[in-house]
């Protein structure tokens, strides 16, 4: 039998899980129920999950209305402390539709910790951070001094 | 009861008046709720059963928010029957819960 250490069963020692997507709208879908598996592996809350499932879909519906209708890219990183979602595309302008944003920003402000929306000539990118909370120690492992 | 439309999100059925969506009603999931609502845009009021709703994002709220401003322009509101916890809460963070008629919250 082999033993695993704790260590080597968490999400961030996997490392950042990369997920493309063509845009179309059925992979919002998608991309929401992919964010909930992760995210259910970092010892998140049920609350916390939906909130995921949330900004993902937000996120995948504004590069899917405003990018180029090329592949969406999806990047989920988890820290000790953080879950994070990047998720960009190209486009062939900088303009994001704001006024069509305005509802899915205030969206992400409720959802997320942390929100970023940018724009460039040729990309759009969204990231989303939702922090975790701090694991209470091993009882197990304390001791009595 | 008949059905209005159905896709990979989203399940759209009419039912006596009632316009009754079960699934996730977002960028897939809406057109198929706009489609079911034009065919009683003229209900008084515009009933919409959201009790099996299980996911909406801003896209889904948005074809709520047309049907709603639509039917101001009438006269009458939009009546949201036995929304799920998640549509609550969506209308809850973006403060557009009085922009409908809320009856008999869902326990799902």
């Amino acid at each position: 039998m082999t033993a695993v250490s704790p260590a080597m069963t968490s999400t961030a020692a996997a490392g950042p899980i990369t997920l493309m997507l063509p845009p179309i709208p059925a992979m919002a879908r998608v991309g929401r129920l992919t964010a909930s598996s992760i995210a259910s592996l970092s010892d998140m809350s049920v609350d916390d999950i939906d909130d995921i499932k949330i900004a993902v879909s937000e996120m995948i519906t504004v590069l899917i209305q405003s990018g180029s209708r090329t592949t969406i890219t999806l990047r989920f990183e988890t820290t000790a402390t953080e879950f994070a979602v990047e998720a960009s595309t190209p486009t062939v302008s900088n303009d994001l539709g704001r006024n069509d944003l305005a509802l899915a920003i205030a969206v992400l402000d409720a959802v997320a910790d942390e929100h970023h929306v940018a724009s460039t000539d040729d990309r759009i990118m969204i990231r989303i951070v939702k922090r975790l909370a701090p694991i209470p120690p091993d009882p197990s492992s304390m001791t009595r001094s | 009861m008949e059905e209005v439309g159905k896709n990979e999100s989203i399940r759209v059925v009419l039912d006596d008046g009632t316009v009754i969506a079960e699934g996730d009603i977002d960028l897939a999931g809406g057109p198929l709720l706009d489609a079911a609502i034009s065919r009683v845009e003229n209900a008084h009021p515009l009933i919409i059963d959201l009790a099996a709703v299980e996911f909406i994002d801003s896209s889904g709220l948005r074809s709520l928010l047309a049907a709603s401003r639509r039917a101001e322009s009438r006269g009458t509101r939009v009546v949201l029957r036995r929304p799920s916890s998640g549509v609550v809460r969506l209308l809850t963070i973006t403060g557009t819960t009085e922009q409908f008629d809320v009856e008999e919250a869902s326990q799902a």
